[in-house]
């Protein structure tokens, strides 16, 4: 699930060194949190929020997998 | 059937791979070369194993292979070094960005990819075909998630090409499948709406599918379609055109 994130996240900003990706965890849940450079907020969130829901997507097959809820939050810097 | 001068195939094997690659070219083995790309790996107890990729090539056009007719051959030939090397580059970042996210989502699938064809001054997408079993996971409820993998995959690749190529995605067939069931839809609401007079509803749908039923029924003789509300619970509806107060 981290890895997920963490590869479409650094496919998509200029500052892929500073994509930082953790989890959390609480039972089945487990709370992924991306962080970018600030100027790389739009390139993770997209219009709409459309890149972020995207994500949220894909990261739902791979928790699934792995028979787990998760959740993706995108903090701001 | 496009024409095509190479294929990249990943499957468990090199036969299964080779097997493939040939049933989607629709050609027969002594009609390309093969390169073996990556070789795969076991993996631990059948997981984390990498899959074998390879590298179809049609041989240039023999009497075993399809005639290509005189426009279509004028027009492979115009196309420069550079252009050719530039789609190849294109087609080989889309496979490679399919496979990696299905990867990370724990999605054992092989993945296709060629070009589709380019319509208008649009140029041609990047057909994005994933096969395997089991796959009703990557569609999703309303298409969600073959439409953000779809979203993603298109995004990234148009960042790394540094222009926007429409990327198209489909799993075992599901689009051409959803879009005759979409048109059945629109028919029998179209015919609902005519006999009742009143306007039907239809379940929210992604922007693709919403389209389709808008087409279906643009040249209706008694029904017009309107979208309502907001994404992503936009929705159909069907209404008849003389309202009877």
């Amino acid at each position: 699930m981290k890895a997920l994130i963490e590869y479409i996240a650094r496919s998509l900003v200029e500052h892929p060194e500073q994509v930082e990706v953790r989890t959390r965890r609480a039972g089945r849940r487990v709370v992924v949190e991306l962080r970018v450079a600030k100027p790389d907020m739009g390139r993770v969130v997209g219009r709409h929020g459309r890149v972020a829901n995207a994500m949220r997507a894909l990261l739902r097959v791979a928790a699934e997998r792995e028979n787990k809820l998760a959740s993706l939050d995108i903090i701001e810097p | 059937m496009e024409e095509r001068t190479t294929l990249e195939v990943i499957a468990p094997t090199v036969e299964q791979a080779i097997a493939d690659g040939l049933a989607q070219l629709g050609l027969p083995a002594d009609a390309v070369t093969v390169e073996v790309l990556d070789s795969g790996s076991k993996g631990f107890l059948g997981l984390g194993g990498r899959q074998v990729r390879i590298r179809l090539t049609v041989k240039a056009p023999s009497v075993e292979t399809p005639p290509v007719s005189e426009a279509e051959a004028e027009e492979v030939v115009e196309q420069t070094e550079g252009e050719k090397e530039e789609d190849e580059r294109v087609l080989h970042l889309a496979r490679e960005v399919v496979t990696t996210l299905l990867k990370y989502m724990h999605v054992d699938a092989r993945v296709f990819v060629s070009f589709g064809e380019a319509s208008g001054n649009h140029p041609a997408p990047v057909r994005v075909d994933i096969r395997g079993q089991d796959l009703g996971v990557l569609i999703g409820r309303r298409s969600e998630t073959i439409n953000a993998l779809q979203f993603i995959v298109g995004v990234i690749v148009s960042k790394e090409v540094g222009r926007k190529v429409l990327v198209l995605v489909d799993v075992e067939g599901y689009r051409e499948r959803r879009e005759q069931q979409l048109r059945r839809l629109a028919r029998r609401m179209a015919e609902q709406a005519v006999k009742t007079g009143r306007r039907q509803i239809l379940e929210p749908m992604p922007p693709n599918e919403r389209r389709i039923i808008h087409l279906e029924l643009r040249d209706h003789p008694h029904v017009r379609t309107v979208s309502i509300g907001e994404e992503p619970h936009r929705k159909v509806t069907i209404e008849p055109k003389e309202s009877h107060p």
